[in-house]
């Protein structure tokens, strides 16, 4: 009787219950996310004063003026791509060569999978106040080594001068991110059957085609979705750049998300900083766009 | 034998490795422990010659880090609580239900995990505004919502996933209702991977800048995280020891929970819940 009774009643609120659960996060996200993005789209048409909020209708005016030639778009838009690049490649190349050791039998194995994480897990604000401090001109442990070992005569000032400065940001940006590349591609190394190394070295493969005819394809997949994510994450990058170099020296490393801080808070100049926002995004849908496009070619 | 000096080998280069990447670190905490003539003493030493905790002692009794440190705990576990009390709900009725625009919030979900916090820094300020909340803990739990959920909900949603759909249905025809379900067979299933998405949750918010910079401008609420800059920009001279002090207090909590998912994310099932 009580079963009879209970499934119209469960047929009628499972229709409704789906929707109901899930009702609070739309609201929650159109609150917080859809809402703002509409917000930003309509802002970039106006110039507004961040500190009076007067708002004065431009329309298309803030686009022209960006990407014109007073405007700093082109210029932060290859320093993005620059920083992106560099540091997502030299995070590949740390990340599977640290992958590929720690799959390795290898004293207290454990252990130095958990140091290896800590890099990624600390906050940006610890990591950069420590390289600050190792990159220090006359006490910074870099300097004094360097000088120690006879590389350098002078102290080396690493982050005010270029090129020095991208390059030690592409350096820090590797070492925070790279644990990331580390655990996915650990994952999929165990999943590899020992058999086709087996088979592979019975043809007489050696160390090099044994990774680039078994291992290189086997992760292949995965590396697609770490450069993707990884190359997304670095693009909108704003704690690590913004606090070790500011995007200094001048604009040497100021990327598209430093700019849109400074337009609105250090210019006052709302309005513009949606629109660098909203390019920016633009840019990002594009890539995206490109990348599915070559994934389903190649499928 | 071949074997052995083959492991001595590997051994040796990934320990150098793992050193190297580890030696920030581990300079930090050297550095904390030293008194202030040694860290300016040329040649340096590597470990503290004087062991002294004074920078610890004068963190915690003469600065605003202990406040810095409550409004961190504070927000990050409020917004914990929030997104996994959403999120599971909403995970759950995207893995079990059919109805029409699931498809299309899943997708949303995912697209908004990827979007940059930067674009939505002006309109989040304009309406914490706007709404009085501006220099507030209660505008960074809802701020921090804005990438915490999506963030969330994602990794919900293949956990709840993995919960075979018979259970339910079992507990069902025993006269369970849906919801009884769902809190006697799905829930405790799906535990391990709410705490672990739980965890994950609170270091990202633990972490956050961009949005306190933002949003908080007042040393009462401000977070560790902009809070610990002040204190850089702020003193006359850096001193060094008391910030590295300040950065290995503020790593201790996020220490302590990588000790509990050590094990699931050295398995390496834990690469889809790291963000960056």
């Amino acid at each position: 009787m009580s079963a009879a009774a209970a499934i119209p009643r469960a047929g009628i609120s499972d229709r409704l219950l789906g929707p109901l659960l899930i009702a609070p996060v739309v609201v929650v996200l159109g609150a917080v996310i859809a809402y703002p993005l509409f917000a930003a789209l309509a802002l970039s048409l106006f110039a507004v004063d961040t500190l009076t909020l007067d708002a004065q209708w431009v329309g298309l005016g803030n686009f022209g003026e960006l990407l014109g030639s007073d405007g700093r778009f082109w210029t932060a838009l290859v320093v993005t791509l620059v920083w992106t690049a560099a540091t997502l490649a030299l995070q590949l190349v740390l990340g599977i060569a640290m992958a590929l050791l720690l799959n390795r039998d290898i004293w207290m194995r454990s252990l130095a999978r958990s140091l290896v994480l800590f890099p990624y897990f600390i906050s940006t604000v610890v990591a950069v106040l420590v390289w600050r401090w190792l990159f220090n001109d006359f006490f910074g442990l870099i300097n004094l080594a360097l000088i120690g070992g006879g590389v350098i005569d002078a102290p080396v000032d690493w982050l005010g001068s270029m090129p020095n400065a991208f390059v030690s940001l592409v350096v820090v940006g590797a070492w925070k991110f790279f644990p990331f590349v580390v655990i996915a591609v650990l994952a999929r190394l165990q999943s590899i059957p020992e058999s086709l190394y087996e088979a592979a070295r019975l043809d007489g493969a050696g160390v090099w085609a044994r990774f680039r005819d078994v291992t290189l394809p086997q992760i292949g997949e995965v590396l697609g979705i770490v450069v993707l994510l990884r190359a997304i994450w670095d693009f909108k990058e704003f704690d690590l750049i913004f606090l070790l170099t500011g995007g200094g020296p001048i604009d040497a490393t100021r990327t598209l998300p430093l700019i849109v801080y400074q337009e609105a808070f250090g210019l006052n100049r709302m309005g513009m900083a949606a629109a660098y926002a909203v390019s920016m995004m633009i840019v990002m849908l594009g890539f995206f766009a490109a990348y599915r496009a070559a994934v389903r070619g190649r499928a | 034998m071949s074997a052995g000096v083959r492991k001595l080998g590997w051994s040796l280069l990934a320990w150098a490795l793992v050193l190297l990447v580890a030696t920030p670190l581990l300079w930090m905490l050297s550095t904390s422990f030293k008194p202030e003539n040694e860290v300016f003493a040329v040649p340096v030493t590597l470990l503290p010659e004087e062991w002294t905790v004074e920078y610890y002692v004068l963190l915690l009794t003469e600065t605003s880090f202990p406040r810095y440190f409550a409004n961190s705990a504070i927000v990050a576990t409020l917004t914990t609580l929030v997104v996994i009390a959403l999120g599971t709900l909403g995970a759950y009725s995207l893995v079990r239900f059919r109805y029409r625009g699931r498809e299309a919030i899943a997708s949303a979900v995912l697209l908004s995990y990827l979007l940059p916090s930067v674009v939505l820094i002006v309109p989040l300020y304009l309406m914490m505004v706007k709404l009085g909340l501006a220099n507030s803990l209660a505008s960074l739990v809802i701020a921090y919502t804005s990438f915490a959920l999506p963030y969330a909900l994602w990794l919900l949603r293949s956990f709840m996933a993995a919960v075979p759909e018979d259970l339910e249905s079992a507990a069902m025809i025993d006269g369970a209702t849906r919801m009884g379900a769902f809190l006697d067979v799905t829930l405790p299933q799906a535990l391990p991977g709410i705490i672990s998405t739980a965890l994950f949750t609170f270091i990202l918010a633990w972490n956050e800048y961009l949005l306190a910079l933002v949003l908080v401008n007042a040393d009462e609420v401000r977070p560790l995280t902009t809070g610990v800059m002040t204190m850089l920009v702020s003193g006359f001279n850096i001193e060094w020891s008391l910030l590295m002090a300040a950065s290995v207090m503020m790593s201790v909590p996020l220490i302590v929970i990588l000790a509990f998912l050590q094990s699931y994310l050295v398995r390496g099932f834990g690469a889809g819940a790291m963000k960056g």
